[in-house]
């Protein structure tokens, strides 16, 4: 057994399910914002590298708040600064839906594209003028070194296993909420047929708001995660570019409708990324991802995992 | 009724386009050739380089000209050189690598360095990056301008055949590691080596020169810069993993900084703790802590051109002079913030740039300056004197085997043995001591 | 004035290839007279501009035409550069126009490679599979690095101008090559003949059905239009643009390296070409512009507000300037910087009709 979890295959494969989780968490998140609003949100990552910075620099500052003549002292710790860059992702994705969004809905595919390249460019910017652009190193939560088995290493630590327990609970809270709640109905229904729901009194319009605002709390996870590793990915304004764009292949193999399958799709990139370039040469990683798109797509253009709409005339 | 529009309209037309054409062969050249040489006034000499400012390249090596610059300005500040201040133009070149962190415009080296021709320019002095440079050698020798101190190890500066105006700085990255082998032949004897190098020519020269020295490592592999941005540090576990499960004591890294953070990090992960052999790209600890605060490269032994940072050296003093006299572009540096890697490495050059010109003389042209460049040999910061010739325009061929001894420090292993070498095979590596210290009286 | 534009229009009706021709070599010659009155480092930019905008001009059609959203044409542009790169490497004395062609070719090429599978993609997944492509130019270049030199660039032999050109002017050749001015020349002639041979596809039966795929695909399909084959035909067509784009850029640098042909470029350049007008060929040529002089224009607002470029807001001005724009554009003026001023002098025509009311623009 100690062998078997120490074998280079195993290790590839759990280190590239760690490395999976945040790809897969932003596919989930761009996912969310497409069945809700049918935009493709470029500035995803960007929206959650800010969130993470506006709380990830509150770490070891204090804070004294005077209530009624009490003074209490709040002093940042990792989970507080965690809850404000959540916080601070679900504003911002509510914050962008209303006011750079709306106009949108109904304009031709390219314009909310337009708009989010330039919000993005625009995040990152502001991001880099206000705390600068030499990387932030965050303390992982958890000793980022690896379990040793009979003087041999398992790639795996329990920060690598905090990163995949927080994904597992973004995932099954929000597949709880979308299957569960009346708010998930409301949401899955004015996703999939606005006019009827608003018939039927759903107010579509605050239902797309909390699709965005949920979408870019998943995004600040991922970035959350992404960055709270120590010497991994310091966190600067570029962060999020590349998981961005890699959890958008990743979400259009596994279907843009399909939550499950951008997580899926996600994680599996992650896996292929290191056997690839444990195997063979890390420049065939994207080679491959490219070959894989176009080979799913070709046989289901809608992804793998969502069902086939049919075009009406 | 569209006949008549058509005569209208394509005569005067055609007419005017004839006689545009016309106007441009009657033109005469009416280009502003001064007669006087490129760049220089009886009270002024500029000069200008493109480095990144900024982009994913910019984390350290954005100090490195400004340090140099600083010297400039502290020599402008005693008068300047034979009556002459010295104009330093800095263009962002973001490394040829745009992005939404680039503020450059999308300029490209060869527009910058296009700009810096128009100024113009006497030379082009310590621009930044192997392939930034190389791209522009054909441009710079059209332009019959210097293209001098290029900021890299690379061997491609050391062709006076094909550039004759083209010098680098410090040494090769093989000389580098020829050095750096021999080391690991006499102290680190019989120990199983692994290297891990970039996968240009800064990572094959490392292989190249430990080759030439016959130490051959276990596992030689090599990573990709793009795959490090795109995948982050988790790209290099199946490295580091690798050298650990061949049980190599030894680990040869010829890494970027983020890259040395990448791999010592995936080492710590690993609980694999081998002896480390970093490139001076590399290793500089307070560079280091830019890129990861999580990481420590202390007990590595590393190579350097220039004074360990624990010297008793003169020139240490002199350069925390300098960055003082300039708080505009080093703000919050003061008389015990660390001297880092990157900014001595920037005075260096800049401190050989004042020399050559004051040998120079008051009379100064390019062809002179090339030709001074050639016959003097100059005292730099640079462990090595600085002595070009036909057949080295590479420039220092030398320097300490260090240990890095904090994460703001490091300290020559073998007190003031200076190893010296060069790129030819044949040439073995040579022991010498350093011959002076002092800083020139008139730098005072 | 009013009579030369009526005029124009009447002409264009009747003849409409020849009426393009002659406007092209008339905006062309005064470009080409301009230059002479540049300086070095302005005509160097104007030709790096005349590169971005031909590639501009190749994504005008996908968009603009065919519907398409292409976020890979940073990466076709590669393609033609390094076409130029190696060839001109091992075949320096090949002509100029053998090059270029040969670049716009191998951008067709690859153009119809990838395009074949896209044309079964709509929305997302096209973009996606374009943004993979993107991803992939870098590592592509590195595994075939025997004939690209890896990761580093190629430096192509330096150009030297045509002797007749040094002749029509009166200049020696040395003079040519330190002003930058032919480079600037060359560029805006091809430059000119992509406009007049895009303008002509935009006109022609091709360019009618790309158009009319954009606006209802079952309205094209019934009209005997075949999608796919529209498709495809519009993505080679973007391609073999972006390859001609890509080679003038590497012949103007005199280097190629595939870290310039980025995601981030291509995201830019999409971002151009709303900023100078999806579905006009004129905002191709403004895009080309505002990337060739942005920086200059950020020197100048860097020295009005005393912003120093090496402070943290300075270091990020052109970010937020160039988002805040794309921002503002798409919201308030989402027809680009070209569409806004047609849609400006069309509104001044409809309130003062001249002598045709009936009279409307000719899209361009």
């Amino acid at each position: 057994m100690d062998a078997f979890l120490t074998s280079r295959p195993i290790g590839d494969l759990l280190s590239g399910i760690v490395g999976g989780t945040v790809i897969g968490l932003v596919a989930l998140s761009l996912v969310l914002i497409w069945r809700a609003t049918h935009i493709l949100n470029f500035a995803q990552g960007a929206m959650a590298m800010f969130a993470t910075y506006i709380g990830m620099t509150r770490l070891q500052h204090r804070l004294t708040v005077n209530v009624i003549g009490i003074h209490f002292t709040v002093h940042f710790n990792y989970w507080w600064c965690v809850a404000i860059s959540i916080l601070a992702g679900l504003a911002i994705g509510g914050i962008t839906e209303r006011v750079l969004v709306r106009p949108l809905y109904g304009k031709p595919e390219i314009n909310p594209i337009v708009v989010m390249v330039g919000y993005l460019a625009l995040l990152e910017a502001l991001a880099g003028a206000i705390w600068g652009t030499i990387p932030i190193t965050i303390q992982t939560p958890f000793s980022f070194i690896d379990w040793q088995l009979g003087g041999k290493t398992v790639l795996l630590s329990p920060n690598d296993v905090y990163r995949v327990v927080a994904t597992l609970v973004v995932a099954i809270v929000i597949a709880l909420l979308f299957r569960f709640t009346n708010l998930g109905l409301q949401l899955r229904a004015s996703a999939v047929a606005p006019e009827v729901s608003r018939l039927l009194g759903v107010r579509v319009g605050r239902m797309l708001t909390i699709g965005w605002i949920l979408a870019s709390g998943v995004g600040a996870v991922a970035a959350v995660i992404l960055t709270s590793s120590s010497f991994q990915q310091p966190l600067q304004p570029p962060v999020m570019e590349a998981p961005f764009a890699i959890a958008f292949i990743a979400a259009a193999i596994g279907g843009l409708e399909s939550p499950t399958g951008a997580l899926v799709a996600g994680i599996a990139f992650g896996v292929m990324e290191q056997f690839v370039t444990d195997y063979l040469n890390s420049n065939y990683v994207l080679l491959i991802a490219l070959g894989a798109l176009i080979l799913v797509l070709m046989i289901r253009p809608q992804g793998l995992f969502s069902k086939r709409v049919v075009r009406r005339v | 009724m569209s006949r008549s529009h058509l005569r209208r309209i394509v005569a005067p037309a055609v007419a005017a386009s004839l006689s545009i054409g016309v106007a441009v062969v009657g033109l005469t050249a009416g280009s502003a050739s001064a007669g006087g040489v490129p760049g220089v006034t009886a009270t002024s000499i500029t000069i200008g380089a493109t480095v990144p400012l900024t982009g994913i390249a910019s984390t350290g090596y954005n100090e490195v000209a400004k340090a140099a610059d600083a010297v400039f300005k502290y020599v402008n500040s005693k008068g300047g050189v034979n009556g002459r201040h010295i104009n330093y133009i800095i263009k962002d070149d973001c490394y040829d690598v745009q992005g939404f962190g680039c503020s450059n415009g999308n300029q490209t080296t060869v527009q910058q360095t296009n700009a810096l021709l128009a100024v113009p320019v006497f030379a082009t002095v310590g621009s930044l990056g192997t392939p930034t440079q190389e791209s522009v050698r054909n441009l710079l020798k059209a332009h019959h301008t210097p293209q001098l101190f290029v900021n890299s190890g690379s061997s491609a500066w050391n062709s006076a055949a094909k550039y004759p105006t083209l010098f680098g700085w410090q040494q090769s990255y093989i000389v580098e590691s020829k050095i750096l082998g021999t080391y690991i032949n006499a102290h680190l004897k019989g120990k199983k080596v692994c290297f891990l190098g970039q996968s240009d020519d800064f990572g094959k020269g490392g292989a190249a020169g430990l080759a030439q020295v016959h130490v051959h490592p276990a596992i030689t592999q090599y990573y990709s810069v793009n795959s490090l941005v795109l995948g982050g540090a988790g790209y290099f576990t199946p490295f580091i993993s690798a050298e650990k499960a061949a049980s190599c004591t030894v680990v040869v890294l010829y890494t970027i900084p983020g890259a040395t953070a990448a791999a010592l990090g995936n080492a710590a992960a690993l609980s694999y703790h081998p002896q480390f052999v970093i490139s001076s790209v590399g290793s500089d600890p307070i560079t280091l802590k830019k890129e990861s605060s999580a990481v420590s490269d202390v007990g590595a032994i590393t190579f350097a051109e220039l004074p360990a940072s624990t010297d008793t050296n003169a020139w240490n003093a002199w350069d925390r002079k300098v960055l003082l006299a300039d708080p505009a572009e080093f703000p919050g540096f003061t008389s015990t913030t660390p001297i880092d890697g990157n900014m001595a490495y920037g005075i260096g050059w800049g401190v050989s740039f004042v020399e050559a010109l004051r040998a120079e003389g008051k009379t100064v042209t390019q062809a002179g300056f090339v030709a001074t460049l050639l016959k003097t040999a100059f005292q730099t910061p640079g462990l090595t004197p600085l002595r070009y010739t036909k057949g080295n325009h590479q420039g220092l061929l030398g320097g300490y085997v260090d240990t890095v001894t904090s994460d703001t420090s490091t300290t020559a292993v073998a007190g003031k043995t200076v190893y010296v070498s060069t790129d030819s095979s044949k040439v073995k590596v040579t022991v010498t001591h350093r011959l002076s210290t002092s800083v020139p009286s008139w730098l005072k | 004035m009013s009579t030369f534009f009526f005029a124009v229009s009447d002409l264009r009706r009747a003849h409409p290839v020849l009426t393009r021709a002659t406007l092209t070599v008339l905006f062309t010659s005064i470009a080409l007279v301009i230059t002479y009155f540049l300086d070095s480092v302005t005509n160097f930019n104007l030709a790096t501009g005349a590169a971005y905008a031909v590639v501009i001009l190749g994504l005008s059609f996908l968009t603009g035409a065919s519907g398409q959203v292409s976020l890979g044409n940073g990466a076709f542009m590669g393609i033609g550069a390094y076409a130029v790169a190696i060839w001109s490497v091992h075949h320096a004395t090949t002509p100029i126009v053998a090059t270029l062609a040969l670049a716009t070719a191998v951008g067709a090429g690859v153009g119809l490679l990838i395009g074949l599978p896209a044309t079964r993609l709509r929305g997302p997944y096209l973009a996606g599979m374009t943004i993979a492509f993107a991803l992939a130019f870098e590592p592509l270049v590195s595994v075939f690095g025997t004939w690209t030199n890896g990761d580093a660039p190629i430096q192509t032999p330096l150009l030297s101008p045509p002797g007749w050109l040094a002749s029509l002017v009166g200049q020696p050749t040395s003079s040519l090559t330190t002003t930058n001015m032919w480079l600037a020349d060359i560029s805006i002639v091809v430059t000119g003949i992509a406009f007049f041979f895009m303008a002509n596809l935009f006109r022609s039966r091709t360019g009618r059905a790309m158009r009319l795929v954009r606006e209802n695909e079952v309205a094209a399909e019934l009209a005997g239009v075949s999608l796919p084959r529209a498709r495809v035909v519009a993505f080679m067509v973007s391609a073999a643009y972006a390859g001609l784009g890509g080679g003038l850029f590497t012949l103007v640098q005199g280097s190629a390296q595939s870290s310039t042909f980025n995601l981030a470029l291509s995201i830019t350049l999409l971002s151009l070409l709303v900023i100078g007008g999806i579905g006009t060929l004129s905002g191709a040529l403004i895009g080309g512009l505002v990337i060739a002089y942005s920086q200059n224009w950020i020197n100048w607002l860097e020295a009005q507000t005393g912003v120093s470029s090496t402070s943290g807001l300075g270091g990020n001005l052109k970010g937020i300037i160039f988002g805040l724009a794309l921002i503002l554009v798409m919201l308030l003026a989402p027809l680009g910087i070209a569409g806004t001023i047609r849609f400006v002098i069309l509104q001044q025509f409809k309130k003062h009709p001249i002598s045709r009311p009936s009279q409307t623009a000719d899209p361009q």
